[in-house]
């Protein structure tokens, strides 16, 4: 009877896990697709030098981080494939969504800040392990600079031989 | 350098197939890996039980609490020696390990049951003496305990729990905590259940066989299963295979067929007149302790 108990308790958290984890997956991937295009305008690289190099600039740290959560059901199938190996196509489209979530939130902070460049992208992940299903961090970080057009201001950015 | 900013690539770095399909297959693959090295495990453990010399279980058992004790009143030391009569008189026709000594405890206790376990052990619980109409059912119940031990299924579960114990543990460990790890060990479980269903029906005919020769019929047999039937929790029993797949007991009505098919075979009498139970154990029957 426990045993019975136990095992209906198992299938309903795994069906659940099922359907709300696959309508917030499909509502976040429709999210990051609009803001995608929202935040078109702002374009991040992973160069390390401005392509402008002889505009001043001014520059500054922007970054984006995201928590998202694994469901019972991508832990499961995840569990299993542990066991035979493979790619885990659950937590593929976790990373991936997280990625680009952290991403969005990069662009975000650039644009609050009036800048529509970010250089140096850069990327950081970390596992949070909570029970038996896994979160993971996803940090985006980049250099925004906004070209500094102000004549008053401007100064070579090396020094110029004098001629 | 022209810098152009494009939208992310879609379908590259994760799919669009129904992870319904992948936990299909990997439920599949991983229930039919672990019942098949559970049976494998279990098989070889089986085969080997009977196989180990009976000394090596006796020295085993001497190292732990032993289960058949002497109880501590008049009336359980009287028991006990009546137990160990009917014993000793139906070992005699079941070709029992010749090393083995059979010690038979009784316990005074309210549990309708009683096992058989390592090093010739047998323990019967007042709650299923005082059951019992006639030495024939009684007779019924010993040589079915007698037939585990003759078998040895008692070193066979040892030596197949500690094997699929590793097995076991060696998965969960692997999966962590992960609810994976708990759905195959109780996958694994059922796998168990159902060689301990096959040694009851073994220990079943050989009970039978040594009901026979003892007694002339088997009505002990019968009487028995009508009893486990009136318990409670009997009369719920249904035929489904389900539940009986959860059960380490075949279902009485199964059992109850079961005899009468062997006594059809055999050519054995079931409604011969029984023998009287043996004075101390029918003097339980007077003491209604809960």
């Amino acid at each position: 009877m426990l045993d019975l108990i136990e095992l209906g308790l198992f299938v309903t958290l795994l069906v659940v896990g099922f359907f709300a984890g696959s309508i917030v997956e499909k509502r976040h991937y429709a999210s990051i697709r609009k803001r995608e295009r929202e935040y078109a305008d702002v374009l991040a690289y992973a160069v390390r030098f401005p392509p402008d190099r002889v505009t001043r600039q001014r520059a500054f740290l922007v970054h984006g981080t995201v928590v998202i959560s694994s469901d019972y059901f991508k832990t499961f199938v995840a569990g299993l494939r542990n066991l035979f190996g493979g790619r885990v196509r659950t937590y593929e489209t976790l990373m991936e969504r997280a990625r680009r979530e952290a991403m969005l939130r990069l662009k975000h902070d650039a644009r609050r800040q009036g800048a529509k460049l970010v250089i140096c992208v850069r990327f950081e992940t970390t596992t949070i392990s909570t029970g038996w299903a896994a979160s993971i961090e996803v940090f985006a970080f980049g250099t925004a600079l906004i070209p500094d057009h102000d004549p008053a201001l401007s100064f070579p950015s090396r020094p110029v031989a004098a001629a | 350098m022209k810098l152009e900013n494009r939208l992310p690539a879609e379908g590259i770095n994760s799919s669009d197939e129904n992870p319904l399909k992948e936990l299909a297959w990997l439920v599949a693959g991983g229930l039919a890996a672990v019942f098949l090295l559970v049976f494998t495990v279990s098989l070889a453990a089986q085969w080997l039980a009977p196989r180990i010399p009976y000394k090596y279980e006796a020295k085993l058992a001497a190292t732990l609490p032993p289960f058949a004790t002497t109880p501590d009143n008049e009336v359980g030391r009287a028991v006990q020696k009546e137990l160990q009569g009917i014993a000793d008189r139906l070992a005699a026709q079941m070709q029992l390990p010749s090393e083995m000594v059979l010690r038979i405890g009784y316990r005074d206790e309210a549990t309708v049951n009683a096992f058989a376990t390592l090093g010739g052990q047998v323990v019967f619980f007042r709650g299923l003496l005082t059951r019992l109409e006639s030495e024939d059912a009684l007779a019924m119940v010993m040589s079915h305990e007698l037939a585990h031990l003759k078998y040895r299924h008692a070193s066979a579960a040892l030596g197949r729990g500690v094997a699929i114990g590793v097995i076991l543990s060696v998965i969960s460990s692997d999966l962590g905590s992960s609810a994976a790890g708990n759905v195959l060990s109780t996958a694994g479980l059922a796998t168990l259940l159902s060689f301990n269903r096959d040694q009851e029906r073994d220990a079943d005919d050989a009970a039978l066989h040594a009901l026979h020769a003892e007694y002339g019929h088997i009505g002990g047999a019968v009487d028995l299963f009508n009893v486990m039937q009136t318990l409670p929790g009997g009369k719920r029993e249904s035929s489904s295979a389900a539940v009986e797949l959860l059960r380490t007991h075949p279902l009485t009505q199964s059992r109850v067929n079961s005899v009468a098919i062997w006594a059809s075979n055999n050519g054995a009498a079931t409604d011969w007149p029984r023998r009287p139970l043996p004075p101390a154990i029918a003097s339980l029957r007077g003491v209604n302790k809960p």
